[in-house]
């Protein structure tokens, strides 16, 4: 069983302007109230290719996700640590999120994918984000039942995080934009 | 409970990590650095490395092994083209 979804959402901002917001968007204090559902967020690897522009992160997160009462009772925590791994092409101007669980692999493996590039049609002011979501349910013979609700919910809320998400990164943005006109 | 060994009764909502600061200090370093520096096409040279060095000392004293361990594989499964780092291949 896997559900697949895309987005894909144009910031009317540059992208140097976004994908700086896209590494700030879970450290700013202001935006931990909103996106109160990461909880820590750890750089664990970071590797910079000095000839052709090309940075590599890895970042540890942290997640509250609390699930229905059944999965809790399964797994005991609600607790989720997800792995993420970003490239950013300086040189072709793109920036490559790739997120997925390591906890309750058993049960559940989510892989997020987000890029973001220059918007074709004005590639200097505009960025285009589009994001790919996948949600794979193991079937375990006595869960199978439950397993389309869970897939379901947890679509559900990824939704809603994404959304939060975007109103956060089009935030940043914009104070982005104003702390640059001060300059 | 985050990353960290020790279990200790945390607020969900405000981070207790021993690295807590450290971080800060990184990542304030690495954004400035991101937007002023890499994204004009300033890639030549690697900088906040004093902040990562120390950053990073703290992680290891601090990371839970099992769980690094999970995270570097699947960070591994990510990126089959990188290149494993020597210090974190065992």
């Amino acid at each position: 069983m896997v559900k697949a979804y895309k987005q894909e959402h144009v910031y009317k901002h540059p992208w140097e302007r976004v994908s700086a917001a896209s590494w700030r968007k879970f450290a700013d204090p202001e935006n931990k109230r909103i996106l109160s559902h990461i909880l820590e967020v750890d750089t664990l690897n970071r590797k910079l290719d000095t000839e052709t522009g090309k940075l590599h992160t890895t970042r540890a997160l942290t997640i509250h996700a609390p699930g229905p009462w059944f999965l809790h009772r399964i797994i005991g925590q609600d607790i989720c640590h997800c792995v993420e791994s970003t490239v950013v092409d300086g040189k072709s101007r793109s920036m490559q999120l790739t997120t997925k669980n390591i906890s309750l692999k058993k049960f559940i493996e989510v892989e997020e994918r987000i890029r973001y590039d220059p918007h074709p049609e004005n590639p200097s002011a505009w960025t285009v984000c589009s994001q790919e979501t996948s949600i794979r349910i193991k079937p375990l013979s006595a869960l199978a039942s439950m397993a389309e609700k869970v897939e379901q919910k947890c679509a559900e809320k990824f939704m809603q995080n994404s959304v939060k998400g975007r109103e956060v990164m089009e935030r940043i943005c914009k104070y982005m934009e104003a702390e640059s006109a001060l300059i | 409970m985050g990353l960290l060994k020790k279990d200790k009764k945390t607020s969900a909502h405000s981070s207790t990590s021993p690295c807590a600061d450290l971080r800060n200090a990184y990542h304030n370093c690495f954004n400035k650095w991101y937007s002023e520096k890499f994204v004009k096409g300033q890639w030549d040279k690697e900088e906040c490395v004093a902040e990562w060095k120390k950053y990073r000392d703290c992680l290891s004293e601090h990371l839970d092994g099992k769980l690094l361990t999970r995270i570097l594989e699947v960070d591994r499964e990510l990126n089959p083209t990188k290149q494993a780092d020597p210090k974190e291949s065992s």
